[in-house]
């Protein structure tokens, strides 16, 4: 089967998949301001940014000659779904029948899912299937490792741009590893090209670290959020993002009982601000927010499509976490017509007064620390 | 002690039950008034700007409760109202949108959790459990308001099945209109000559400040209207048949629903989707709908209405399209006879 898939982050990781399960992958090109017009030409007005995107995305993909589309209805009850009906009622009405997969948590319908599952598995013995879904899920967790690396190195490069290249050449030799032993060495020699990387030396107290939150799809896709970790980097801040393939899948693929306490512990912190989950990832957000102050984070930066129903849910929070944590949160959302240039002068503008804020707490760290000593010294 | 009822977003189809509820407790409802210039403003004001006008609008009437001297403001947490499916999401975060936004008034919120299998609220009464606690009230007497509200409630269902549009099935079934007057208007409407079928939720159509009034413009051009609430439950789920499941929220599916029985029901000429600017479900279940007019060969017009809408446009658009089937139906019957 010629399959292709919606384009989000390392996208490497699900091409290798299908590879090992014996399909042809026609890789979708990464968004382009082409993929967006596409996808808003066909999609509907108010339809969210991600549907718009991926539209184009498929568009282009089934140019390429893709019949199939792997997809995911993704968790919660917002999208649950329906971008693939939209986007196959589209597709159809333009003259285009692809077939669609569409993978749902595992344990919200399992018929479909291992329906799914046998369909894609096609002729591939089992233990190869499983060969494949060890190295797979071996290969996300790796990937991860390195691009949180990625994500803090690249505030100090000395050379502008060397730690993205880096980073991009590590993907293609993972893309190229097949086995066990390839994998480790890919890993291996990828630590060392970003260990080898000229940095500036900056005083730990002094380091900016901003966390990233918000909706999946703007959030891991740099190609729709301004390459905003990249900006944020080259502003000199450290970054870390709220999500990571290796989180989705150990949530959405693993039962329960593996390893889900990380995104109990999120959930667990958003209980007070809302009490439920309304959809999409708005209560990852408002917890992973209020995560990143309890850790000691400068700021937040909050990714949303344009009207995202949930997102506008935490939006409307926000300023009371803000109010309790002290925590500076900037957010941002995200469409066809968002304006780059005004976007970028906010988050310049952000961050500075993040920084201008961490000085200030420096100063008042050091007058505590002298207040702490000159009471040791008067009871002593 | 005063319970305050925003009349915005699903006042519009639980009034009756909630205003028969609160005093057969013994306790004093105030309803905030129709929209207006004031309320849209508190909203607008008190909302982020990208959000829905409905969402905009409850805000506004909220505020207006509390400055109208509300001890209680009734603001309920819908979650679901059926097995496996889930309201909006900003149904579902309201009240936390109000409550973080607003925290002088936190503690004076009643936000009963409203999770049921049916549209009858009152099938799961534990769901009031908060109203016990918060306002002291025995669980036995809880039970009966229910039991009374549910009555109430139903019989307002059985109006609007009855083909009237809302204010009117609320008055009849709260008893301020009577029913005998009422029949002669129903016959009446049956000898207009077109009918449209219209998409939009309650609390946009029947709020005349969002919807422009759009209803009375139709009625006074002598258009027949059906919505989706006068159309029977039972019907509207087997048009869902076969349809993959939970795919939008509970009220959208609703509308998706009529949309399909207007589509095959012959004596619908037509059909308008009224949509709030920036409302994700409608962009989804409308693109669905319009590509389907083809397939069923009867028109269908989007209306879009924000809190900048303007009248003459939205005037002009609906004569050139009720012009527009009336001819069509000319034609029509002349072919056919
Ligand atoms: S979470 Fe936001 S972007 Fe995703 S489907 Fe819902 S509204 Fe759209
Ligand atoms: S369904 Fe649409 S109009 Fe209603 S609250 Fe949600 S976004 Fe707003």
């Amino acid at each position: 089967m010629k399959v292709s898939f919606p384009y989000m982050g390392t996208t490497v990781v699900y091409k290798k998949l299908l590879e090992m399960l014996g399909h042809e992958v026609i890789m979708p090109p990464k968004p382009t301001q082409k993929t967006i017009n596409l996808g808003v030409k066909y999609s509907p007005e108010f339809a969210c940014f991600p549907l718009k995107v991926i539209m184009g995305s498929y568009f282009e993909a089934i140019d390429k000659g893709a019949e199939v589309i792997i997809t995911s209805g993704g968790h919660g009850p917002c999208r649950a779904g329906f971008y693939e009906r939209v986007h196959r009622r589209i597709l159809e009405a333009e003259g285009h029948f692809v077939d669609f997969i569409v993978f749902d948590s595992m344990f919200r319908d399992r018929k479909t899912f291992i329906e799914n599952v046998k369909r894609l598995k096609g002729k591939t013995p089992l233990h190869k299937v499983i060969h494949a879904l060890w190295m797979v899920y071996d290969m996300i967790g790796k990937l991860d490792k390195l691009e949180m690396e990625v994500q803090r190195i690249r505030a100090y490069e000395v050379n502008r741009g060397e730690t993205t290249r880096i980073w991009e050449h590590i993907q293609k030799m993972f893309d190229k590893a097949y086995t066990r032993g390839a994998l480790r060495n890919a890993y291996d020699k990828g630590r060392k090209m970003l260990a080898a990387i000229e940095l500036h030396s900056v005083e730990e107290e002094n380091r900016i670290r901003i966390g990233i939150v918000g909706e999946i799809y703007v959030v891991m896709e740099d190609s729709i959020n301004m390459k905003m970790e990249q900006l944020l980097n080259s502003l000199g801040a450290e970054v870390e993002r709220s999500q990571y393939l290796s989180q989705w899948v150990t949530y959405n693929m693993l039962p329960k009982w593996i390893n889900w306490s990380h995104e109990k512990h999120i959930l667990k912190l958003s209980d007070p601000y809302l009490p439920i989950q309304i959809g999409g990832h708005a209560k990852q957000s408002v917890g992973q927010i209020v995560d990143y102050s309890r850790r000691g984070f400068d700021g937040v930066v909050h990714l949303m499509p344009f009207g995202c129903l949930p997102e506008l849910v935490s939006q409307s929070i926000i300023p009371k976490i803000n109010e309790d944590f002290g925590i500076p949160v900037l957010t941002i959302s995200l469409d066809e017509q968002a304006g780059i240039a005004n976007n970028q002068t906010r988050v310049e503008a952000f961050i500075d007064l993040v920084k201008s804020k961490h000085k200030e707490r420096l100063s008042q760290g050091e007058k505590n620390i002298n207040k702490s000593t000159q009471h040791v010294t008067t009871t002593g | 002690m005063i319970v305050g009822i925003p009349r915005a977003l699903l006042y519009h189809y639980y009034y009756p039950f909630w205003k028969t509820y609160f005093e057969e407790l013994g306790i004093e409802v105030m309803v905030s008034p129709p929209t207006n210039k004031v309320v849209m403003d508190l909203g607008v004001k008190a909302s982020v700007p990208e959000i829905c006008v409905p969402i905009k609008v409850y805000l506004g009437h909220v505020l207006e409760l509390v400055n109208m001297g509300a001890d209680w403001i009734f603001v309920p947490r819908f979650v679901s109202i059926q097995k496996g499916q889930f309201f909006c999401p900003k149904f579902m975060g309201l009240p936390d949108m109000i409550r973080h936004s607003f925290p002088h008034i936190a503690s004076r919120l009643l936000i009963p959790a409203i999770e049921s299998t049916t549209d009858d609220l009152a099938t799961s009464p534990k769901q009031y459990r908060e109203i016990e606690e918060k306002l002291g009230i025995s669980t036995a007497a809880n039970k009966r308001a229910l039991k009374k509200a549910e009555t109430v409630w139903i019989d307002f269902r059985r109006w609007s099945l009855k083909g009237y549009e809302i204010p009117d099935a609320m008055a009849l079934a709260l008893g301020t209109k009577n029913p005998q007057q009422e029949a002669a208007t129903i016959i009446e409407h049956q000898q207009d000559e077109i009918t449209l079928g219209v998409l939009g939720y309650v609390y946009n159509l029947y709020d005349s400040m969002i919807s422009l009034d759009i209803l009375s413009r139709l009625r006074e051009m002598n258009v027949k209207v059906k919505t989706f609430e006068m159309i029977p439950e039972r019907m509207l789920k087997e048009r869902l048949i076969g349809m993959p499941k939970t795919m939008f929220w509970t009220f959208s599916d609703k509308l998706f629903a009529a949309g399909y029985h207007f589509y095959n029901e012959e004596s619908i000429d037509g059909l308008i989707h009224v949509t709030a600017f920036g409302c994700g479900p409608d962009s989804m279940l409308g693109k669905l709908l319009e590509l389907d007019s083809v397939k069923y060969q009867k028109p269908f017009m989007t209306v879009r209405i924000d809190e900048h809408s303007g009248e003459n446009h939205l005037q002009t658009r609906i004569e050139a399209y009720v012009d527009m089937l009336r001819r069509k139906k000319q034609l029509n019957t002349q072919r056919g006879a």
